[in-house]
């Protein structure tokens, strides 16, 4: 089992709300993204420059991991690489360490609050209760292995039932984001990976990314995808006559 | 952890639609996501989710407030509502008895399922001087294809209910992935692109989607008509039209077809800035591979030759017969219970009401159930307003309205301003009265989408802060003290009038959410059918779809369609051209803000701080331009300050501006209103003459380095 995730570049209309679901799923503090949108170019045969939506990509061999002097910043047995807050001591190496800069270091000012000085919201009260940010610790996207772990435990699927699948795979209106087992060669990750030529960002720093990208194309209809078969027949809800 | 439990609810963070599960404990709000039943399926946006920092917002208003200093002098008093509703009706009253109903106007933004009650309240006493924006979105679209449709909707089939769906669709002048007006329809349409064959985008710069389309048609803002035309043109001439849809059910092809014939490829060409050949390959595109759809931007209709643009278009759909057939472009049946529209439209316009409508000498399309604001404003300006009173709901005229610094001076010149508003912005701090709003996570009300083919519930998910009201509320008590008889005890009363016809109370359907009439409940070929007409049709003085439009003809327009310069480009003001060189479009759009919302939605702001002006690197080379800059754009009107973002994906010469901008932190009154606000630069002088709507897409201006981001 390793979890892993492939952006379809193609698909994606850089709207943010994969930022703005991960920022409610998880508290995140005022000046926290875990994911984010950056312009990079694209691999393939003729590269342009495109929008990717990033994330931690959970590497199989992750330098943050190699660097981490606590063993706060673990890789769980699915490929989930996470860090504990009450472990880590605030040292930054792994900040360094992650060549796809994907780690944030929370330091006082980015966590002010969303009004800051001014008031504390509700919401806010309710995140410090129910999601543990702790300052002077290192943070990054955990690919909602709360979310991964409550809904196994439930017999669900991740990937597939909602209740399991990161929060930001079930908002994305492009259907841009797909989530499941790359250990499963008939997942729709890999099967996505394996027929559309996924690739990981910057392979060279070998680090094995679980996130992938493809760039296929619309409006020029390439292989047939699982998911081209027909919408199912929309019920008609409550029409009388 | 106490009582957790998970509401379902309708958004409205932007047009809205997308369905919402809101999860409550102890009364807070802890989680926000899209919900998988409703036909959104689960996805929602950035600004929809971060609606959650609208709760305990601290600048939210709270209570009922009146000026006690000079207007826009920032003294304010809280009131009780008693005495707001008191002022407010005394203040109507006096003035309908001395200057007639017509002299209140009562104005809202777009038109976000309270429209019904703007438009009722206004009816019920006595006059029909709304003031909408809908003039430059998408009333031109509603009124234009009314002439086809009789009820005036036709959307993209994106749905595929009727067994296809578009083979070629067509994106002009639009961005429904991201700026849609409703975020809804951005779902199906990402959806429906699975199925398509060729995607054409017409948009002078790059955007998610043209850089993936079949085919990108880099347009000059302005110059839309002529490439509709021009496409027409080529699908008569090449004899790919759809020969039986023209001769059983169209009116007029022999003279469309005489039209089209000066408007060749290559003239387009040069007028739109394409090559011949791409023109000529999306009329084939668009021809050959039916079904086919076009969804069209309001940028389209913030120009002064909007109608005529929207004209050729339709005749473009009518000529393929991109109508009514699956995976076309089709007027959707609403749900059994009715259009929400029929709440208003039960009290007709009556002829007194409507020779008061300012505006609706000239413009008759537009001003026939609304003022056209431009005039308004003209009015007040000079002293000769038929409107005393104004009544403004969540929008602001300030801002979106064209040629800000004279909207700014007409507006003092009103007896009385009420705004109803969730913060203090520009149009609240130069009323007289200003009253607090609730925002959709505190309100039970009914919603209505664009397409109109389901309502959906808004279920309040936490009471509004202080006094807040919900829209509805406010609207049904002020109109209880002028017109008692067309209003309601309360507002579920309210809600359970509208919703009689389906044969629901508002606690039924507020616990069923959504009331849809999907799938194969929904009718294609209205026109084989007896649907329109007895014996087939179009609901039209001819029985046939006008591609020689009958009615605008008795209104004295042009029945068929034509191409117009703008009022200012290198075309049409040449000398003005010398001083400004560069096209100026003020269409510009965020996926997390909505139109003038959501810049003081921390969220949301942290997205993208300073509004952003996007110039291609050669032109803003020849500007002394780098990108990152504070720069000015100036046109004859006045000049802002925007930051410049290098972006080869524009067409060279065009700078498009961020619209309908302003700082909700700086100081009021102004709100930093005339820093970067684009319609400091815009005309109200130049106005389409169906609809009024004045050139905000298409000007002239200049661009040049500013030396910070200080306000003047
Ligand atoms: S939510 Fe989806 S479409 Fe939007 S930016 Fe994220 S990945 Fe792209
Ligand atoms: S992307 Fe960076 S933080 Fe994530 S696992 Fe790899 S090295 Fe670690
Ligand atoms: S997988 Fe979860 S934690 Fe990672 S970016 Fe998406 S929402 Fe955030």
């Amino acid at each position: 089992m390793r979890w892993g995730m492939v952006v379809d570049l193609s698909k994606c209309v850089r709207c943010y709300a994969c930022l703005a679901a991960c920022r409610i799923e998880h508290f995140l503090p005022m000046g926290i993204n875990w994911p984010r949108l950056v312009a990079l170019e694209t691999g393939g045969d003729s590269p342009t420059v495109s929008t990717y939506s990033v994330r931690c990509n959970q590497c199989k061999d992750a330098p943050c991991v190699e660097v981490c002097p606590t063993g706060a910043t673990t890789r769980r047995e699915d490929g989930v690489v996470t860090v504990d807050q009450d472990k880590c001591v605030g040292c930054r190496y792994c900040v360094v360490a992650c060549p796809y800069q994907n780690r944030t270091f929370l330091s006082k000012d980015k966590d002010q609050g969303f009004f800051p000085g001014r008031v504390v919201t509700d919401f806010e009260k309710a995140g410090k209760k129910l999601y543990k940010h702790q300052i002077g610790t290192t943070e990054k996207c955990n690919f909602c292995a709360e979310r991964i772990d409550a809904g196994l435990a439930k017999g669900l699927k991740p990937g597939i039932d909602r209740e399991a699948t990161p929060a930001c795979v079930n908002t994305c209106p492009a259907r841009a984001l797909t989530f499941g087992d790359l250990d499963d060669p008939n997942s729709e990750v890999s099967r996505l990976i394996r027929e559309k030529k996924g690739f990981q960002l910057h392979p060279e720093y070998n680090t094995d990314p679980s996130v992938y990208f493809i760039d296929g194309k619309i409006g020029q209809s390439d292989e047939p995808k699982v998911d081209d078969k027909a919408d199912k027949e929309p019920e008609a809800i409550g029409v009388g006559e | 952890m106490g009582e957790r439990k998970v509401i379902k609810t309708t958004c409205k963070g932007c047009h809205g639609g997308c369905g919402v599960l809101a999860t409550v404990e102890d009364g807070v709000i802890v989680h926000i996501e899209g919900n998988p039943e409703a036909p959104t399926l689960g996805t929602m946006c950035s600004k929809g989710l971060s609606s959650i920092q609208h709760v305990n917002h601290p600048d939210r208003l709270l209570y009922p407030l009146k000026r006690t200093g000079e207007r826009g002098e920032g003294k304010w008093q809280r009131i009780s509502w008693d005495e707001a509703l008191d002022t407010i009706e005394q203040k109507m009253k006096d003035s309908i008895a001395k200057h007639g109903p017509s002299s209140i106007a009562v104005s809202q933004g777009t038109g976000r399922g309270y429209n019904e009650y703007t438009h009722r309240f206004a009816r019920s006493i006595g006059t029909a001087n709304i003031i909408t924006p809908g003039y430059i979105c998408h009333s031109p679209r509603l009124g234009l294809y009314g002439l086809v449709t009789g009820y005036g909707r036709l959307y993209c089939d994106y749905h595929g209910w009727g067994g296809e769906y578009p083979k070629t669709q067509i994106s002009w002048a639009k961005q429904l992935e991201i700026s849609s007006a409703d975020g809804e329809m951005a779902v199906w349409f990402l959806n429906s692109l699975k199925h398509v064959k060729n995607l054409i985008v017409v948009d002078p710069r790059e955007t998610a989607l043209s850089s993936r389309a079949t085919l990108w048609l880099q347009i000059r803002p302005g110059t839309d008509a002529a490439l509709a035309l021009a496409m027409i043109n080529v699908i008569i001439s090449e004899g790919l039209i759809d020969k039986e849809f023209i001769e059983k059910w169209t009116y007029g092809f022999d003279k469309l077809a005489e039209r089209v014939k000066e408007y060749t490829p290559e003239k387009a060409a040069e007028i739109t800035w394409l090559k011949a050949e791409d023109i000529k390959k999306a009329a084939r595109l668009f021809a050959i591979d039916t079904p086919g759809c076009i969804q069209i931007g309001s940028s389209l209709e913030r120009q002064a030759n909007c109608g005529q643009t929207l004209r050729a278009i339709i005749c473009l759909l009518g000529v393929t017969g991109n109508i009514e057939r699956p995976g076309s472009m089709i007027s959707w049946v609403p749900p059994d219970t009715g259009q929400r529209e029929d709440f208003f439209t039960e009290i007709p316009i009556t002829d007194e009401m409507r020779k008061g409508i300012v505006g609706s000498d000239q413009y008759k399309m537009g001003a026939a159930r609304t003022a056209h604001s431009d005039t308004v404003i003209k009015q007040l300006l000079n002293g000769n307003s038929v409107i005393k009173v104004w009544f403004s709901v969540g929008g602001q005229q300030i801002l979106h309205l064209a040629n800000t610094k004279e909207v700014m001076e007409a507006l003092k010149n009103l007896e009385f301003l009420v705004h109803v508003d969730q913060f203090m912005g520009p149009m609240a701090e130069i009323a007289d009265i200003v009253l607090p709003a609730a925002h959709w996570l505190e309100i039970d009300d009914i919603f209505d989408m664009h397409p109109r083919f389901m309502i959906e519930a808004h279920n309040r998910v936490v009471d509004p802060p202080g006094e807040a009201w919900q829209d509805s509320k406010i609207f049904n008590e002020v109109g209880k003290r002028l017109a008692p008889k067309y209003w309601f005890e309360n507002v579920e009363k309210m809600l359970d009038y509208q919703l009689k016809k389906g044969n629901m109370t508002w606690k039924d359907f507020s616990k069923k959410v959504v009331h849809a009439r999907m799938g194969k409940d929904q009718i294609y070929y209205k026109y084989k059918t007896d649907y329109w007409r007895k014996g087939g049709g179009f609901p039209t003085p001819t029985g046939k779809m006008e591609l020689y439009s009958t009615v605008l003809e008795n209104l004295g327009y042009d029945p068929l369609p034509h191409f117009q310069e703008p009022g200012e480009s290198p075309v049409s003001t040449p000398e003005l051209a010398k001083e400004y060189p560069l096209i100026l479009t003020t269409g510009y759009r965020q996926p997390f803000y909505f139109l003038s919302q959501y810049r003081n939605i921390p969220w949301l702001r942290s997205f993208q701080k300073d509004p952003v002006m996007q110039i291609h690197p050669d032109t803003a080379k020849e500007c002394g331009i780098e990108d990152g800059d504070w720069a000015w754009i100036e046109s004859p009107r006045g000049k802002i300050k925007q930051k410049a973002r290098l972006f080869p994906g524009i067409l060279p010469g065009v700078v498009m501006a961020t619209a309908n901008c302003f700082y909700p932190e700086s100081p009021g009154p102004l709100h930093g209103l005339l820093k970067s606000n684009p319609n400091v630069l815009t005309s109200n002088n130049h106005c389409d003459p169906m609809y009024g709507s004045p050139d905000l897409t298409c000007l002239l201006c200049k661009v040049y380095k500013a030396e910070d981001d200080k306000e003047e």
